[in-house]
């Protein structure tokens, strides 16, 4: 049976920190919304190498740092830029309507 | 279980001491203080090089490649804010200087990241903590420790090992698997880089090298191994970064020198912290972190006072 994916209520734009990565719950899934110089992207939050929670790290505005190992991602893409990382980032598509981040999900 | 992976603010997070957003903003990072602290502490290694070349042919030498090389083996401190990528914002400028630094200290940049970062999870933790300095027995092996010996000899062990390929067992487990080859790449690379000058400068018969850099640099590890011990050795061996380490007050000079990485709890409680910001973060952490107003010589009598028995081990 496959679950079909659907728009879901996020986080409110005015609660995220501004220009920099917040953590937020859906269920039981731990996501990173970034407030990116190119809009809202949202990632699962775990770094793909050590598991660390990416919200923790330096971020600048277009690249995530995690705080554990200092690997990089392009949180735009999900692209791991520099070592110890070196599997992308799980995307989540995302939208703001009316003020709110929504994501595509099952 | 990801829930276990502890971040360098981790405990702050849980601790409420400082809000996301405070930390965040102690967090933001410039080039800006760290250039101008490079220029000034470069300014300060060429006048104390200066004193090396005055002195050459006098017994002055000694004194002279002694304070020279108290400075120069504080690249260690400005290589460790590179391996946090905090001495500044752009991330290449932090590699390339971290790499410099460890050049001249020999402590490859790339290992003593992965290193590093190990320690900052396991702080003082017996048998996890790959810096752990531990609270000397007797004062023959306080002495010893300090003397740099054991700490050259397992430098040159490690360079040798990983120059062959090989890792030893607790390596394996901080060094990602990804990042092996690059690990031993880089000490072959350090080897070379050192044969090369040696036979340079037998070829050219200028011994420069030995004057101003390798012979002031094991002059002054007696030094940075003293400032080392300060950090933790005599704190308790428990993951509470409140505790385990210790923030020593020290003079301006010291802490230009060291790159306020004397703030070392504030360093640990949240390390993501920039040099610059350390002091920022003191004033916010004050009276809930382990201070020690008498700065590094109070930290020894408290070390000395634990290995004489004059106050409780905090080992035991």
């Amino acid at each position: 049976m496959t679950r079909t994916r659907q728009w879901r209520d996020l986080v409110a734009i005015a609660d995220l920190e501004p220009g920099d990565a917040t953590p937020v719950s859906l269920g039981t899934r731990e996501l990173a919304v970034y407030d990116t110089v190119d809009g809202v992207f949202v990632s699962f939050a775990r770094c793909t190498h050590g598991a660390a929670n990416l919200c923790d790290g330096y971020f600048d505005g277009r690249y995530i740092e995690c705080p554990l190992h200092q690997g990089l991602f392009d949180a735009r893409t999900g692209e791991a830029k520099a070592a110890p990382a070196t599997r992308k980032l799980r995307m989540i598509e995302a939208r703001v309507k009316d003020g709110i981040v929504q994501v595509l999900i099952s | 279980m990801a829930e276990d992976v502890l971040t360098p603010i981790t405990q702050a997070m849980n601790e409420g001491a400082l809000s996301r957003r405070e930390l965040k903003r102690l967090m933001r990072r410039s080039n800006v203080p760290g250039l101008v602290h490079l220029a000034f502490w470069m300014l300060a290694m060429i006048g104390t090089g200066f004193l090396v070349w005055l002195s050459m042919g006098s017994w002055w030498i000694i004194p002279a490649m002694f304070v020279h090389g108290i400075l120069m083996v504080h690249h260690f401190s400005l290589q460790h804010e590179c391996v946090h990528y905090t001495a500044f914002r752009t991330r290449w400028l932090n590699e390339i200087i971290g790499n410099y630094c460890g050049i001249v200290i020999m402590l490859p940049n790339k290992f003593f990241r992965y290193e590093h970062c190990d320690h900052h999870t396991y702080t003082q933790l017996t048998g996890k903590d790959p810096e752990l300095i531990e609270l000397p027995i007797g004062l023959a092996d306080y002495l010893r420790y300090i003397s740099s010996f054991p700490y050259w000899k397992a430098k040159f062990s490690e360079l040798g090992r990983h120059a062959a390929g090989r890792l030893s067992e607790s390596e394996r487990r901080f060094i990602p698997k990804e990042e092996h080859k690059a690990v031993f790449w880089e000490a072959r690379a350090m080897a070379a880089l050192y044969a090369a000058i040696l036979l340079a400068s037998a070829w050219a018969d200028w011994w420069g090298a030995v004057w101003y850099w390798w012979l002031p640099v094991f002059m002054g590890e007696p030094v940075m191994r003293a400032i080392r011990m300060t950090e933790h050795v005599g704190r308790p061996n428990i993951r509470d970064m409140k505790e385990n380490t210790r923030t020593n007050l020290v003079t301006t000079p010291m802490r230009l020198l060291c790159w306020n990485m004397n703030y070392h709890a504030e360093h640990h409680y949240a390390s993501s912290v920039p040099f610059h910001a350390l002091p920022k973060l003191h004033k916010k952490l004050e009276g809930y972190i382990f201070v020690e107003n008498r700065g590094y010589l109070g930290a020894h009598i408290d070390i000395i006072s634990q290995i004489i028995g004059r106050a409780p081990r905090s080992d035991s």
